[in-house]
């Protein structure tokens, strides 16, 4: 991929994007989804999404771009993910979570450092890094969750790999070229 | 209700009876028998989860507040989140079960009516979360002298959170309030309309006042927890007034 360092900057802000995202979405489904205990899963995993944006901001601000700098990802993929919060039912939105959401950013992160230079690039590394050990935490959570609640949830295996085909099927996700000059307006 | 109208209640399992008033709530006459002590915790579990509920709103609903600020309403919703998960554990460790006993969702339909989140601070976070703040400082010992050290702990913890969402909340309405004087009366009419559907619900009840309200003046008021929450020497004095402690005002003065 071979980013520049302006690109390392939009792909940083639209993933912040996206983690806002994820802590918005979890913070809506937490009064309106019934289940205490998955209340309980998803409240404290908007905390996680809350660190990963601000850790995501602060590097954007030692890239040249604005502190905390966000960028609403391209309409196609804007449009899923719009699609994936108006999920109404516990077990879809714990799918959309934790088996489409989060092994999507994986993916797309790891994207962001196979086109990265470890060393040059050291501190999104370890942001992303750090990310990805939270998402293993999330699902292995969630995992447990499922165990325990397994009487009274069930679940629709085909509808979470149809979100996934759909996800998979949009390969640019990052406006690019956008650069310093939309950075200026961008706010948290 | 009674003439207040409030916002509607947020999602609930089947299996818990949500009350309207507290009339109906289970009350025991001795207050820490076996049934007592798990109603205590199923009360304080569903508190929690509403203290989740509305936190996570706020992120919802004020989308374009500082980013410092959703940071802390986001380390509080996860904060209440292993609240209501550690009641709950404690709850099944003493017998219990989520539904055992009804629950009410009066601090979600009186916050969630604020339109301003200088408001909904005021009333959640420095009104409802510090009286709690009170209230478990009295609760601790109280567990303690029934020899139960494992709820106390719950409970310690639980305290020590509550402090860090009380101090954030009085800083940034501080702050807010300074960078727009025109929050002052937001602020002010949220806290006369609590004030309001108190009474109003007080009425429905005979004019006793509410039981929740009559434990906290029984219970006292933590003065040194509200101390490091950053509430001032004068609005501490100002509520211990509110209790009736006036004499208090006068020791803590002399001291």
């Amino acid at each position: 991929m071979g980013l520049i360092l302006r690109e390392k900057a939009e792909y940083l802000g639209t993933f912040r994007w996206l983690e806002i995202f994820l802590m918005e979405t979890l913070a809506r489904w937490v009064p309106t989804t019934p289940e205490m205990e998955v209340k309980v899963l998803m409240g404290r995993h908007i905390w996680d999404a809350a660190q990963h944006a601000d850790a995501l901001g602060k590097r954007t601000f030692e890239l040249r771009a604005p502190l905390h700098y966000t960028l609403s990802p391209l309409t196609p993929y804007f449009e899923l993910m719009k699609e994936l919060a108006a999920v109404e039912d516990t077990p879809g939105r714990i799918q959309v979570i934790y088996d489409v959401l989060l092994p999507a950013l994986t993916a797309r992160y790891q994207e962001y450092l196979d086109g990265s230079d470890s060393l040059l690039d050291e501190p999104s590394y370890r942001v992303i890094h750090g990310i990805l050990g939270d998402y293993a935490r999330m699902r292995q959570e969630n995992d447990a969750l499922r165990k325990e609640l397994k009487d009274m949830l069930v679940f629709d295996a085909s509808r979470a790999e149809e979100w996934r085909r759909k996800e998979a099927e949009i390969g640019e996700i990052v406006p690019r070229g956008s650069g310093a000059t939309l950075a200026v307006g961008a706010h948290a | 209700m009674q003439g207040i109208q409030l916002c509607a209640d947020p999602a609930r399992e089947a299996c818990f009876r949500v009350a309207q008033s507290d009339s109906e709530m289970q009350v025991f006459e001795d207050s820490m028998s076996e049934a007592a002590r798990r109603e205590r915790l199923h009360r304080h579990m569903n508190n929690e989860m509403g203290a989740l509920e509305i936190a996570a709103q706020c992120l919802v609903d004020f989308p374009d507040a500082p980013w410092d600020l959703r940071m802390q309403l986001a380390r509080q919703a996860s904060d209440e989140s292993r609240h209501v998960a550690g009641l709950y554990r404690r709850l099944r460790q003493l017998g219990g079960r989520k539904g055992e006993f009804p629950i009410g969702n009066f601090e979600w339909a009186v916050t969630n009516m604020c339109d301003t989140l200088a408001a909904r601070l005021a009333i959640q976070n420095r009104t409802f979360e510090a009286g709690q703040m009170d209230l478990l400082g009295a609760l601790r010992k109280i567990w303690r002298s029934m020899g139960d050290e494992t709820t106390v702990e719950v409970l310690e913890h639980i305290l020590a959170d509550e402090i860090n969402h009380v101090r954030f909340a009085n800083r940034w309405i501080r702050t807010m309030v300074q960078e727009d004087r025109r929050l002052l009366l937001k602020v002010a009419s949220a806290v006369r309309f609590l004030a309001e559907t108190n009474t109003a619900l007080s009425a429905a009840s005979n004019g006793a006042p509410s039981d929740a309200a009559k434990k906290h003046t029984d219970l006292g008021i933590n003065i040194e927890d509200r101390r490091h929450a950053d509430f001032n020497e004068e609005e501490i004095n100002e509520i211990l007034r509110q209790a009736g402690m006036s004499t208090f005002v006068a020791a803590e003065g002399r001291g």
